[in-house]
């Protein structure tokens, strides 16, 4: 008679790899279903419930490749990187390392971006809501200090880089729409935030970019603002700050000295 | 956040599910007694889920329903879920909190599936252990809902039945009977569902769970995509009969119908415990 944890480890096991393991001996199957029909029955509702998840996930991939490269996709994933979570919410958060190493993906080169630009969406979906801006208290920063602050952006944002025109290529496939795209035409920034309950992609200026990248990495607006002249040299601070205040990509501000946060 | 303080009634209450928020909270229909949720679909710290959640926690007593703590796994329990599941009873304040009584993970991979125990002794210490640590950090009571299975196990010693009012026994746990999963288990395992209800301790009895299953020829399984059929009906009136009217989930997770089609189920529920709670007055 085996222990409960080697039963669990041993059908965990079997219901992952599809080989049939030691544990059969030990089941009887439903009605008129043998031991290993009634198996299958389990793995089958296991990896459907997975496939099911990635494509809630990633409806643009799914769109991209079709169904039965996408289940091709989900199946080998699911073997190639165990789920570690009781929340299935969780599951699909390496589909892109995955995409960039799986061989079948390998003549799609711009599918783990894509994939990288839809889990920032499913993660800003369910991120934090966070107060306003205090925009007053800004206003009454002393000039001198305005260059040293620090900024969090809202916990939606997310900034995504690609070589390849992914938002494009986002829309096209999400909406359904049958269009060429030029894979050449351009280098995308954008940001994903999710503003007033709705998850929304803007394509960004490369200065913008750099600046609010550098912002989420915890540098001050000196700095960012280094970082973006460098890429853009017509970059402008006092537009950047005042439409990204506005439009709530920043919600706390933090001073130096004083240590005060915005929010207080 | 506004909440309706009033405990979960002995009515039918409805699933929440993402298609049907907009039209809930315009219409906020009586029919729904009550909602339940899957727990871990608000796991997520903000954004729509929530917004639309609290709206209706206003209005109706609710139900955290978890699919993935694994109460059975012999894997340690998930300390970073039981915190996710405490923040989200603190933000709620639901009146009943239940799970699974199955196991989902082993060797740290999840399976994120409802898998089926072996009703040994060992499974039962291990199980009753793992029901009070999760009492014990959430401080309060849980439910332990039977689930269905498509497997049994040669080295069994105890029915299905005992193992479920002997939980509920050694830990103090409710259960959340659904009579559903009793009926795919009696077909796909044969036993009279009725050996099964007259064992359940009626006073420990304090949810039922309703939902539609597939034939699929082989055997039973449980979807939770169609109606509830008949012989599922027939089944639900006498467990109400023996053990009472208790409050009644009309599940229905997967090709969700209209709202309408919900609360007509919602109906016959509520038909059926108003005519025990005659009997009973």
């Amino acid at each position: 008679m085996p222990s409960l944890r080697d039963l669990q480890r041993s059908l965990a096991a079997a219901l992952i790899s599809g080989e049939r393991g030691p544990m059969q001996v030990h089941l009887i199957g439903a009605r008129e279903l043998d031991a290993a029909a009634s198996l299958a029955v389990y793995r089958s509702n296991v990896f459907s419930n997975y496939r099911k998840a990635l494509r809630d996930d990633y409806p643009a991939i799914l769109a991209l490749v079709g169904e039965t490269f996408f289940d091709g996709a989900a199946d080998a994933y699911t073997r190639a990187h165990p789920s570690r979570s009781g929340d299935l919410n969780d599951f699909g958060a390496h589909f892109a390392l995955f995409l960039e190493q799986w061989k079948p993906a390998q003549q799609l080169p711009y599918l783990p971006d894509v994939a990288r630009l839809e889990w920032a969406i499913h993660l800003a979906f369910n991120a934090e809501d966070v107060p306003a801006l205090d925009l007053a208290g800004l206003a009454r920063v002393p000039a001198e200090m305005v260059p040293r602050l620090r900024f969090d952006l809202h916990p939606s944002a997310a900034l995504v880089w690609s070589t390849y025109p992914v938002f494009k290529i986002w829309q096209v496939s999400t909406t359904g729409r049958d269009e060429r795209i030029d894979l050449s035409c351009g280098t995308d920034r954008l940001l994903v935030i999710r503003r007033a309950g709705t998850v929304e992609i803007e394509p960004l200026a490369p200065g913008e970019w750099a600046a609010l990248e550098a912002l989420a990495r915890g540098c001050d607006l000196s700095d960012a603002h280094t970082h973006a002249l460098e890429v853009q040299s017509t970059f402008d601070l006092g537009g950047f700050l005042q439409r990204h205040a506005l439009a709530q990509t920043i919600v706390i501000f933090h001073q130096p000295q004083t240590l005060q946060e915005g929010q207080a | 956040m506004h909440r309706v303080d009033a405990p979960i009634p002995a009515r039918a209450g409805i699933g929440l599910r993402t298609p049907h928020y907009r039209e809930m909270l315009e219409n906020r229909p009586a029919t729904a007694g009550w909602l339940e949720v899957h727990s871990e679909n608000y796991f997520g710290a903000g954004g729509q889920p929530h917004t639309f959640l609290e709206q209706l926690r206003a209005h109706y007593p609710l139900s955290l329903h978890g699919v993935g703590l694994g109460l059975g796994s012999v894997d340690a329990l998930d300390q970073a879920h039981l915190r996710r599941l405490e923040c989200l009873i603190a933000r709620y304040e639901p009146d009943l909190v239940s799970e699974h009584l199955c196991w989902s993970a082993a060797g740290g991979r999840h399976l994120n599936d409802l898998l089926p125990l072996p009703y040994t002794e060992e499974a039962l210490d291990h199980v009753a252990e793992r029901v009070l640590q999760t009492q014990d950090f959430l401080k309060r009571q849980i439910l332990v809902e039977n689930i269905s299975t498509y497997l049994r196990f040669r080295h069994a010693t105890l029915p299905e039945w005992d193992f479920v009012a002997e939980l509920a026994r050694r830990t103090g746990c409710g259960i959340l009977l659904d009579v559903n999963n009793i009926y795919v288990n009696a077909i796909n395992h044969g036993f009279d569902a009725r050996t099964y209800l007259d064992a359940m301790p009626s006073a420990a009895v304090q949810e039922i769970h309703l939902a539609g299953h597939d034939d699929t020829g082989g055997c039973l399984i449980d979807t939770h995509g169609t109606a509830v059929c008949e012989p599922v009906w027939a089944l639900y009136r006498e467990a109400v009969e023996r053990i009472g009217a208790r409050p009644t989930l009309i599940e229905w997770d997967t090709d969700i119908p209209a709202l309408d089609v919900l609360l007509t189920e919602a109906r016959k529920a509520d038909a059926i415990l108003e005519s025990e709670h005659a009997v009973a007055a």
